[in-house]
């Protein structure tokens, strides 16, 4: 008996030191880290926990749901006291969500939305980027034949942006002034894809394209390589996402309108601080800044809070380069002639 | 012209071995001229126009490059699949050594990058054909593999960024602005194809006859030169009609399609007339017998492996060259794309049997549907179920024929 | 009198099987000798062996009284040897000039000289008296028969001075039979030696001057045809028991 007495208070008494030292720990599931841009996600949100003293744990699904789901078991096993979930596919992640939830553990749907009220959402608004991009073209000619290289098929956010694009040129469109001459997914968001469907559309339209909506720098570089082909490089305005190097590059040199630039340090800075909120005990809709979201193919109405993006063109280079994103000879390589960007001066 | 490279014919028919005449070249040729007229009817005309046409050839390039060599891989027994991976890995080393390691000004820069990645894609192709053929392990298994570790290397070789501003020498090879050899140029190459075409066809007809060796009926050899003479001449038409932008200046070949039409015809001599194109053969229609000939088969299967990367890193050369940027995306899938149009140009996977030309029009018939429903708006989720089925129904054609076939 | 084939003490094993232990057999010039024995009697490793398709562990080949080195199955064809295997050691898909050159391709200017190749091979099997009637025609258009004959006429093609055949009429009818031996008569009469293998009692009396039989890798005995019956053979290969001559000899 006195054993007894004598184990519960020990037990007591380490429950109460872990409570007092109010340790996050903060388990991340990605869900592909063999892309380029998790690493400086990744960096920021361990610079921003590193701060505040509190713990980082990991686990790559490389693109497998089962993979993440066992992933996310293994991170609460290992001690997670919040999670943040790239979520691989947002209707598979359910289960996993639902685990979290029955153990009291909160969980921020990071970049990709999942649809349950106990997900808090934080990204960039990919519906204002699409608006972005159609606004940088819209911004050069204001009517013409458009043509929409749109992003991969299985990604939901490539119908985001494109119904964002819609938007701000739908009046244009429906008076006549902008024709929509050709769209196509590209397979995987590969380059190559997409030049071969721009090399089809300028095809199809005898070269007679006046701009290109491209979804993201990727398809963009492959949509310049086809229009460069045709000596049209430069002379058609055409969109990106995600300010690539070698996309600066492009803007920089002329061949491509502008990029809408998602600080995605940021997004982590951001997301490991609500991390640690919501740790501490904070309930998911008493985080400062937060708004009700629907906007998902379900309708759910999910807790978030959605970053704004910026765009990038010629005249605010200099922005990416104050930012320490990109360097200036990066940016500026091969560019010379009369219309060099002051960013590049 | 086509008939010595040992290969099958759908319609069996004992007219087309009678008239010593590859009834699956014919078959073949028949169903993309079918195609190509049903996609310009539904486009309105601009699947047959000049640009596309000289689009569709620069598409077919880079997978046109690499089917010669898997033709000779499938007909050894084996099969590649990691190519796509390797194209992908010898166009990232490519961008960067051309872009970053290299001056960019020197003349030189634009060939020793793609000696750069030839080599580097021939030393992993000699590395895999050494797995399978000194230390036996199924060539499925070490270019799966090799699928894996070379994707992941395209990455790691500069951890996922694409690598932009390629210099305009090295771009050449893509067949972009100043990608083309111009007008003249390609009417010499055509008329040394028209040449060799004429002179081939009638010393073999007149020295066969000399040797009193069956002989093709004269009539239909004459179909067959005049044809061929047609061919050639529409192509250098088509090369040419299409013109520099804004100019009345015609652009001529594409680079990348003179290096297509270069490396099957020097594949295609390979096969036809050296022993080790022989020897190849031979291995596919019986291994023991090969071996027991005398031929070193080890070194053959190292050897046919080590083409198969060469030629997957000149498609990478030419991918990467097209797109202005190494991209660690590049390449994906290719080697489907690849095995497909060998099967479909009727190369059997059970070994021993393949076609060159068959490969190169397989190759053709598969950008001609993708082109065409591109080009008629489907999206490509349509691309990939028409591309299964034409596909499935290749090979099932093959299996009725050797249904057929004595053995 | 010299013989034109020696082989001395071979022994070869695999993985710790002992396949031919200290096997010594040799041959005549113009003469037929029957290689008999079970299955795993150690007939086919020891022919692979003469052939270059295996290398023994030890012992000694010797071609008209001085040794020679066989190390592959080129340099058995170098010193005149001709293989015809059981599995008859033809590639299916390649044509009828093609397989008789196989390995041996006749060349010009460095690429293959098809006209010459295919003249060369109409005329050897002309020789021979086979009717193949398209020699373009890859080989698996053929019967068994012709099969046979093209394998055989790549041997003579090549001026064999020793034959091996194996089991060279099992998969054939009658008639293509009958046509195969012809040929190997045809052969012992300009002065070829043959080692024929063969479980075919009929053809081995008919076509041998000599049988040399095996059991468990070794050689039971061998002896002329003409001093033994088939019955007293049958017990060599069965029971490994040495027939009269053999005795009377010892």
């Amino acid at each position: 008996m006195k054993k007894w007495l004598a184990f519960g208070t020990l037990a007591m008494a380490l429950l109460a030191s872990s409570a007092a030292a109010k340790d996050v720990v903060v388990g991340v599931s990605w869900s592909n880290f063999q892309e380029e841009r998790w690493k400086t996600d990744e960096a920021a949100i361990k610079a921003e926990l590193a701060k505040t003293g509190d713990k980082y744990i990991s686990a790559d699904a490389q693109s497998s749901n089962e993979k993440q789901i066992s992933d996310v078991e293994s991170l609460i096993t290992k001690g997670a006291t919040v999670l943040i979930i790239l979520a691989q596919d947002s209707e598979a992640i359910l289960p996993a969500v639902a685990k979290a939830k029955a153990q009291n553990i909160k969980v921020i749907a990071y970049d990709r939305l999942i649809e349950d009220p106990w997900a808090f959402y934080i990204s960039f608004d990919n519906k204002e980027v699409g608006r972005l991009q159609a606004k940088m073209i819209f911004n050069v000619v204001k009517k013409g034949n458009f043509a929409f290289i749109k992003g991969s098929p299985t990604d939901p956010n490539a119908n985001l942006l494109f119904e964002g694009q819609m938007e701000v040129l739908a009046s244009a469109m429906k008076s006549g002034a902008i024709k929509n001459v050709g769209e196509q997914y590209t397979e995987g968001w590969k380059p190559e894809t997409a030049q071969r469907n721009m090399e089809q559309i300028l095809t199809a339209n005898n070269n007679k394209i006046t701009a290109v909506v491209a979804s993201n720098d990727g398809t963009a570089g492959g949509a310049v390589a086809a229009l460069a082909a045709v000596g049209l490089a430069g002379k058609v305005p055409v969109s990106g996402q995600d300010a690539d190097k070698a996309a600066l590059n492009r803007i920089a040199k002329g061949q491509q309108t502008g990029t809408v630039w998602k600080d995605s340090r940021t997004l982590g800075m951001e997301a490991a601080k609500i991390a640690v909120q919501l740790g501490n005990g904070l309930m998911v809709d008493k985080i400062p800044g937060s708004k009700v979201f629907n906007g998902g193919p379900k309708k759910v109405a999910v807790t978030g809070m959605l970053l704004k993006p910026v765009v990038i063109t010629k005249k605010n280079l200099d922005v990416i380069l104050k930012a320490n994103w990109a360097t200036k000879a990066e940016v500026c390589a091969g560019v010379s002639g009369t219309k060099v960007p002051a960013a590049c001066k | 012209m086509q008939k010595t490279t040992p290969s099958s014919n759908p319609n069996s028919g004992n007219l087309f071995s009678r008239l010593q005449l590859d009834g699956r070249l014919i078959f073949m040729v028949l169903t993309i001229a079918i195609i190509w007229v049903i996609f310009n009817v539904l486009s309105e005309g601009i699947f047959l126009s000049v640009q596309n046409l000289w689009n569709l050839s620069v598409q077919t390039a880079s997978v046109g490059v690499m089917v010669s060599a898997m033709v000779l891989v499938i007909v050894m027994r084996h099969v590649d699949l990691s190519i796509g991976s390797i194209l992908g890995f010898t166009g990232m080393v490519m961008a960067v050594v051309n872009a970053r390691v290299f001056p960019p000004d020197a003349a030189w820069n634009a060939w020793a990058t793609l000696a750069v990645g030839l080599i580097l894609g021939g030393l992993i192709g000699a590395f895999q054909g050494a797995w399978v053929a000194y230390l036996s392990v199924p060539a499925f298994i070490v270019t799966l593999g090799g699928l894996l570790i070379y994707r992941g290397g395209a990455w790691l070789v500069t951890e996922g960024q694409t690598v932009g501003s390629l210099t305009n020498s090295f771009q050449v090879f893509g067949g972009g602005v100043g990608g083309s050899i111009g007008a003249i140029p390609t009417w010499i190459i055509g008329a040394i194809l028209l040449a060799y075409v004429l002179v081939n066809d009638v010393s073999n007809y007149l020295k066969r006859q000399r040797n009193n060796l069956p002989n093709r009926p004269m009539w239909v050899q004459i179909i067959v030169t005049g044809l061929l003479v047609l061919l050639i001449f529409g192509f250098i038409q088509i090369m040419n009609g299409y013109k520099e932008p804004q100019t009345e200046v015609s652009r001529g070949m594409p680079v990348p399609v003179l290096i297509m039409l270069l490396t099957s015809a020097l594949m295609i001599w390979v096969v036809r007339s050296t022993r080790f194109g022989r020897y190849i053969f031979a291995y596919g229609g019986n291994p023991e017998a090969a071996r027991l000939a005398g031929i070193n088969t080890k070194l053959l299967t190292t050897v046919v492996f080590a083409i198969m990367g060469v030629l997957a890193g000149l498609a990478g050369a030419i991918q990467t060259a097209r797109l202005g940027a190494g991209t660690n995306s590049t390449g994906t899938l290719a080697e489907l794309s690849v095995i497909a149009a060998a099967v479909i140009g009727g190369t059997s996977l059970s070994g021993g049997v393949g076609s060159i030309p068959g490969a190169f029009l397989g190759a053709l018939l598969m950008s001609s549907l993708i082109s065409g429903l591109v080009l008629l708006g489907y999206n490509s989720a349509w691309q990939q179920v028409v591309q299964g089925l034409v596909l499935m129904i290749a090979v099932l054609l093959d299996v009725l024929y050797n249904r057929n076939r004595p053995r | 009198m010299q013989p034109l084939v020696e082989m001395r003490d071979i022994s070869k094993s695999f993985g710790g099987v002992r396949s031919l232990d200290g096997v010594s057999i040799d041959l005549q010039p113009g003469e037929v000798v029957g290689l008999l024995g079970h299955n795993g009697a150690g007939k086919s490793t020891l022919i692979k062996v003469l052939s270059g398709a295996y290398s023994a562990d030890s012992g000694q080949i010797f071609l008209e009284g001085k040794e020679v080195k066989i190390t592959s199955p080129r340099s058995s064809q170098q010193h005149g040897i001709e293989t015809i295997y059981q599995n008859l050691a033809l590639a299916d898909n390649l044509d009828v000039a093609a397989n008789i050159f196989l390995g041996r391709e006749i060349l010009k200017n460095g690429s293959l000289n098809e006209d010459q190749m295919e003249i060369e091979a109409k005329k050897v099997l002309d020789r021979l008296k086979v009717n193949i009637p398209n020699l373009k025609l890859p080989v698996y258009n053929f019967s068994g028969g012709q099969r046979q004959c093209i394998a055989i006429s790549r041997a003579i093609y090549f001026k064999a001075r020793v034959l091996i055949m194996d089991e060279p009429t099992a998969a054939l009818g009658p008639q293509e039979t009958a046509q195969v031996n012809e040929l190997i008569r045809n052969l012992k009469a300009e002065g070829v030696g043959i080692f024929l293998i063969s479980h075919d009692m009929h053809d081995v009396f008919n076509l041998c001057d000599r049988v040399t039989v095996m059991k468990n890798g070794k050689v039971v005995g061998s002896c002329k045809t003409k001093d033994v019956t088939e019955d007293e053979v049958l017990e060599m290969i069965i029971a490994g028991k040495k027939p009269r001559v053999l005795r009377d000899q010892a």
